[in-house]
């Protein structure tokens, strides 16, 4: 009964996907589900990536950062620019997640430590004017026009379970999951994670005990940018290639980051894996098909009501 | 006692004068153009004082706001266009339903502290968003939704104000009855409450303050003038349109509300300016409107770092060297 106990909110979770997939697939070939799930799943990806950089800064520094969508947005325009320029493919990419990068870095080395002692909302609030200030510059360099990004594994095709799946979808939904694991490992096997994780726990008796603060977090700001200059690439390439729409598929990173109570990886990537999903399969109802991206949010908005289920205001705790 | 409750603040001057001058001169020298771009401004400053006034007392944070000022809007032309109803009775249904749908919204995160409402309003703000794009804004479309594509039903404007001179004008006066609203609550027991928890909410709960309550009120006072806000600018134009209201919106109004000074009426009334008049601005002098999303980040970046008062602070603090040097 304990072990019940332990696992409820998984058990509930699995119930719950089970029960979406075959509500909106019944009478359908289990092909066409399939497929259904498995975009849904590289969608998912994305979101969880998202989710991912925005949890590994917020534990780190304290900062939600809001700017990690347009940072990658900067970057996939760059990639785009580079193409369009005549570079060769590899150098767009590696150009997509250094802009990303620098834009980032800059924010957490010469901006985020002069707001340290700031509360967390504020700080929050100020990656969204630097958020801001990278969408204006992009907007006003690239004028609006249909553009697009091409990677050589969309060409690949890999049948599976008589699906035929772009290499490009199975590389983001390996990605999302090899970086859960590598950043865990990260945290807990080397010096620096060690040092984050104590920045995490507690960041005034970390510096207490000596911990190198700005150096620790510009390393997570740098973690940081790279995700947000891969997340940025792949949604230019799956999605759609256009700096405001990039710039806000922040919301819904939030929402996944939201699953994982802005702490725990495998909820933030479990989470955003489902928001693809299930706002995939809304494909299939008429009924919520119009509404489908709306999905992310109101799981977002249910998992954080089941969490604080008989929580009460009381006087403990800072925030 | 009485002297405090109606005693005018520099701030409260700056606000009253500013609306004088928009009830007087500013119909009077605008053309059409910048008579709808002054009474979208009206509409703007009444949401902003309702984010800048939660967040400056409570240090909540509403990201959702202009996606309530849709809710008040699209009930607006519901009730306008399903009923005979006057505009007063409509505006006064429409802010009420908005107050209630902002009370839903912020349920989920009632007990909860700090960023959580920031994020849970963001997720509202995304979601409605999604729901005013995909169902649109009634226009006299028949059933529910009341969507009509080609043709747009009449509005009914206010009987006191059918011209737009007259309108900007009753704008403009909602606007300031909108502020002495918040200012009223700010100087009577709600205010003390608020001004307590500010400090600490546990000192709040220890003298007995009920925290969630008077947390619950502000978020509705908020959510009412957003209400207001919406169904006036769904009456300046007569039909609204879901690009309108984008989280992204609700994002900038509360961004500008810290960049023009969240704690004084000047500075809603400057993060408006900046929200409507500065991209008409922009344009009208041939320069790119994305140039306008680079001033309000560095502004923001700004407001932050060095200017916890934001834009009107400066100002006061500027007047204040000038007096003491003259």
């Amino acid at each position: 009964m304990r072990v019940v106990a332990k696992y409820a909110n998984w058990l509930i979770w699995a119930a719950l996907m089970a029960a979406i997939i075959l509500w909106f697939g019944w009478g359908r070939p289990p092909n066409m589900v399939g497929l259904f799930v498995a975009s849904g799943l590289a969608v998912g990806s994305l979101y969880a990536l998202g989710g991912i950089g925005i949890v590994v800064l917020f534990r780190a520094t304290g900062v939600l950062n809001f700017s990690g969508g347009a940072a990658g947005a900067a970057g996939a325009m760059s990639a785009w620019q580079l193409v369009a320029w005549g570079a060769p493919g590899p150098v767009s990419w590696i150009g997509c997640i250094l802009v990303s990068l620098a834009f980032t870095l800059a924010y957490g080395r010469f901006i985020a430590p002069r707001l340290a002692w700031r509360e967390t909302v504020v700080k929050a609030v100020a990656t969204l004017g630097f958020a801001l200030i990278i969408l204006g510059l992009v907007a006003f360099m690239w004028i609006d026009d249909p553009r697009s990004i091409t990677l050589p594994t969309d060409a690949i095709g890999i049948r599976f379970l008589g699906m035929r799946l772009t290499a490009t979808r199975l590389m983001v939904f390996f990605a999302s999951i090899a970086i859960v694991v590598g950043i865990y490992f990260y945290l807990k096997h080397t010096k620096v994670g060690l040092q984050m994780r104590a920045l995490a726990n507690d960041r005034d008796l970390a510096a207490l005990l000596g911990i190198p603060i700005l150096r620790v977090e510009t390393i997570a700001w740098g973690i940081a940018g790279l995700l947000a200059g891969f997340t940025g690439l792949m949604f230019a390439d799956l999605i759609r290639l256009e700096p405001t729409v990039i710039t806000f598929m922040v919301i819904p990173s939030v929402a996944a980051a939201i699953c994982g109570r802005l702490e725990n990886l495998t909820v933030v990537l479990i989470g955003g894996l489902s928001m693809g999903v299930i706002e995939n399969m809304l494909t299939m109802s008429s009924l919520f098909r119009g509404v489908r991206p709306i999905a992310p949010f109101v799981i977002a908005v249910l998992v954080l009501l089941w969490y604080q289920r008989g929580a009460r205001l009381t006087f403990a705790g800072r925030d | 006692m009485k002297r405090s409750l109606f005693h005018i603040t520099p701030s409260g001057r700056a606000g009253l004068i500013t609306a004088a001058l928009f009830i007087i001169f500013m119909p009077m020298i605008a053309d059409s153009f910048w008579l709808s771009v002054f009474t979208s401004t009206g509409c703007f400053v009444l949401a902003i004082a309702g984010v800048a006034f939660m967040y400056s007392r409570l240090g909540m944070v509403s990201l959702a706001q202009v996606g309530l000022m849709g809710i008040g809007g699209w009930t607006m032309l519901r009730l306008n266009h399903g009923f005979d109803m006057p505009f007063e009775v409509n505006l006064i249904l429409a802010a009420t339903v908005t107050m209630l749908c902002g009370w839903l919204m912020a349920l989920p995160v009632l007990r909860l502290r700090g960023l959580y409402l920031a994020l849970v309003t963001l997720m509202a703000a995304g979601g409605l968003e999604i729901i005013f794009a995909t169902f649109q804004f009634p226009n006299g479309g028949v059933g529910f939704w009341g969507v009509n594509t080609g043709s747009t039903g009449p509005f009914r404007r206010p009987a006191l104000a059918e011209s737009p001179e007259a309108y900007l004008r009753y704008v403009a006066i909602i606007a300031t009855l909108g502020f002495l609203f918040i200012e009223a609550h700010r100087r009577l027991f709600p205010g003390r409450a608020w001004a307590m928890i500010r400090r600490s909410e546990a000192a709040a709960m220890a003298a007995g303050v009920n925290v969630t309550l008077y947390k619950t009120w502000a978020f509705g006072i908020a959510g009412l003038l957003a209400g207001v806000a919406g169904a006036l600018l769904a009456g300046s134009l007569g039909i609204l349109d879901g690009s309108t209201f984008k989280s992204s919106e609700s994002i900038m109004i509360f961004a500008l509300a810290v960049v023009g000074g969240a704690r004084s009426w000047l500075g809603a009334i400057i993060a408006a300016a900046l929200f409507r008049i500065l991209p008409a601005l922009l344009n009208s002098w041939g320069l790119d409107a994305d140039l306008a999303l680079v001033i309000f980040g560095a502004g923001l970046l700004h407001a932050v770092i060095t200017a916890p008062n934001g834009i009107a602070g400066q100002i006061y603090d500027l007047l204040g060297r000038w007096r003491k040097d003259a």
